[in-house]
C-alpha cells in the first residue's frame, strides 16, 4: 500500500492510495476525503466483544470503518481528531502497544485488541491499552509532536505523554522517588525498562483540558 | 548544560542535557520525559522565591504552586524534556547577570538552578481587571526558558512601546515600564475590550507572543458546560 503523510508535523494528515481490492481499516470519524469508488463498511471488527473491549477498554471507537477500492485505484485522506503527528509502524508477526486514543488506521491483517493493564491501569489513563498485532502497518497519532526514544536500560515518561511502545519494554507506574515530591506532585510517571522503541508526544491533552476548566461559566444559582 | 529547543512545528519543547550533578528548575509538572537517573524534587522553594509564602504568591499569579528541581545523579549525565501546556514556541534567554528579566506569570517554563526567581506582585490594579498581572523576576547568570501561546516575537526596543499585558512574555528591567489602561478612561478601555497595557520606554529586549491565552480561554469557556 502506498501512502504519504502530509502537513507534518503539527497538523498531519495521512493520504493512502488503494489499489483495486486493497483494504484499510480506520478509526470511526477519521475520513477527510475519499474517491467515489471506495466502498465503506462499518462494523465492530472481530465481533461484539472485540468492539466493546476496544471502546470501553481502550477508549477507541466501537465501530471501525473498512475502506476498499473497487474497479480502480482510490484515494483516502485520514486525519486524527487532535492536531499532531502521525507515525507508521510496520508489524511482522509482532506487536505494538498504543495508549488510549493513539490508533488511527491499519492494514486489514493487523488485529487491534485491548490489553489489560492490571491494577496500575486504575491510576493510569485507563485499565486497558490497545495492542496491535499481526503483519502489516499500523498508523498512530499524537497530540503535539512525536519523538522516538530508543530505550536501552530505563527511561521515564509522564503518563499523559506516552503514545506507543514496543512489547520488549516493560513499564511500571511510579511517582517521583522522594517523599516530598510524592506528596506534593500529582504527576504520574511511567518508568520503562528494557530495550526497545518508545514514542512520546510533546503535549498532554489532559493538561490542556485542565487549563481550560477555569474558563467554564459558573453554575447560576437558583 | 546544553539546551536544545525542538521546534519542528506548533508544539515546541525543550530538551535539557545535564552534566553529572547539574541541576535545572521548572514549574512543577512541566517535565514529560527524563532519563532514569534524574532526581525530581518538588518544593515551594527556589532560590529567592522561598517557602510557603513564595508558593502562595505564585498561586495568586496564576502559576503553579510548586517548583521542581531536577538533578542528574549517579555520576552520570542526564536529560529532561520540558513542555508547556498550550501550543506554541519555547525560547532560551541567556541571562547575563547584568540585568534582571521579568517573565510573565504563565510564560515561565524553566531555568538553570543558578538563577534566582522572585515573584513581583503588581498589586491591586491587576486584580481589578481580572487579568493576572505578576512577573517572575529572574536574576543571575544562566539560561531561562520561556514559552508562548502562538509565536514569539523578539523586539529590540529603543524608544517607547505599548504592549497588551496578555501578550507580554518577558522583558529586561533596563526598560522603564508602567501599567495603565489602554483607553483614556476605564469605561472606554472596557468598551474597547482592551484591558491593561504595559508602557515601555528606554532600551532593552521584549519578547511578545502572537496570541493571548486568556482571550482563547474566554472564547472556549462559554461553549463548555457550567462547572
Amino acid at each position: 500500500m502506498q501512502y504519504e503523510i502530509q502537513c507534518q508535523p503539527s497538523y498531519s494528515v495521512l493520504e493512502l492510495q488503494l489499489q483495486p481490492g486493497e483494504q484499510v481499516v480506520t478509526e470511526a470519524g477519521a475520513m477527510v476525503w475519499m474517491s467515489d469508488n471506495l466502498n465503506v463498511t462499518t462494523s465492530a471488527r472481530g465481533g461484539l466483544l472485540s468492539g466493546l473491549k476496544r471502546s470501553v477498554g481502550a477508549g477507541e471507537s466501537f465501530f471501525q470503518n473498512t475502506y476498499e477500492a473497487e474497479g480502480g485505484a482510490g484515494l483516502l485522506g485520514l486525519a486524527p481528531g487532535q492536531p499532531g503527528d502521525i507515525v507508521p509502524y510496520v508489524l511482522d508477526q509482532s506487536e505494538l502497544y498504543l495508549e488510549r486514543g493513539a490508533y488511527l488506521a491499519s492494514t486489514p491483517d493487523v488485529e487491534c485488541n485491548s490489553n489489560f493493564q492490571g491494577l496500575r491501569g486504575l491510576f493510569n489513563e485507563g485499565l486497558f491499552i490497545l495492542r496491535a498485532s499481526g503483519t502489516g502497518t499500523v498508523f498512530f497519532n499524537s497530540y503535539g509532536d512525536i519523538e522516538e526514544v530508543a530505550v536501552n536500560g530505563s527511561y521515564v515518561v509522564d503518563n499523559g505523554h506516552a503514545v506507543a511502545w514496543e512489547p520488549t519494554l516493560e513499564y511500571e507506574l511510579t511517582k517521583a522517588r522522594r517523599i516530598r515530591s510524592f506528596l506534593f506532585s500529582d504527576q504520574l510517571l511511567m518508568r520503562f525498562h528494557g530495550q526497545g522503541r518508545l514514542w512520546v508526544q510533546s503535549r498532554n491533552p489532559r493538561s490542556f483540558a485542565n487549563w481550560i476548566y477555569p474558563y467554564r461559566p459558573e453554575k447560576s444559582s437558583g | 548544560m546544553d539546551i536544545q529547543v525542538m521546534d519542528k512545528g506548533a508544539f515546541s519543547w525543550a530538551l535539557v542535557q545535564l552534566h553529572p550533578g547539574e541541576q535545572f528548575v521548572s514549574e512543577a509538572g512541566a517535565l514529560f520525559r527524563a532519563s532514569d537517573n534524574v532526581d525530581i524534587d518538588v518544593t515551594t522553594r527556589q532560590k529567592g522565591a522561598g517557602g510557603l509564602f513564595g508558593g502562595l504568591k505564585r498561586l495568586v499569579a496564576g502559576e503553579s504552586f510548586f517548583f521542581s528541581t531536577y538533578t542528574a545523579e549517579d555520576h552520570r549525565p542526564g536529560e529532561v524534556g520540558l513542555a508547556p501546556t498550550l501550543q506554541g514556541e519555547v525560547a532560551v534567554i541567556e541571562s547575563d547577570g547584568a540585568r534582571q528579566w521579568l517573565c510573565a506569570g504563565g510564560s515561565y517554563l524553566g531555568s538553570s538552578a543558578d538563577l534566582s526567581l522572585d515573584t513581583q506582585f503588581q498589586g491591586f490594579r491587576g486584580m481589578l481587571s481580572g487579568e493576572s498581572l505578576s512577573f517572575l523576576a529572574v536574576s543571575g547568570r544562566g539560561p531561562l526558558l520561556v514559552t508562548s501561546f502562538g509565536r514569539i516575537n523578539k523586539i529590540e526596543l529603543d524608544g517607547n512601546l505599548t504592549v497588551d499585558t496578555g501578550h507580554v512574555v518577558a522583558f529586561q528591567d533596563s526598560l522603564d515600564y508602567s501599567i495603565s489602561k489602554a483607553g483614556s478612561s476605564w469605561i472606554q478601555s472596557w468598551l474597547a475590550g482592551e484591558g491593561l497595557v504595559l508602557n515601555f520606554s528606554g532600551r532593552g529586549t521584549i519578547y511578545v507572543q502572537s496570541h493571548n491565552p486568556d482571550e482563547f480561554g474566554k472564547t472556549l469557556g462559554p461553549m463548555l458546560p457550567e462547572r
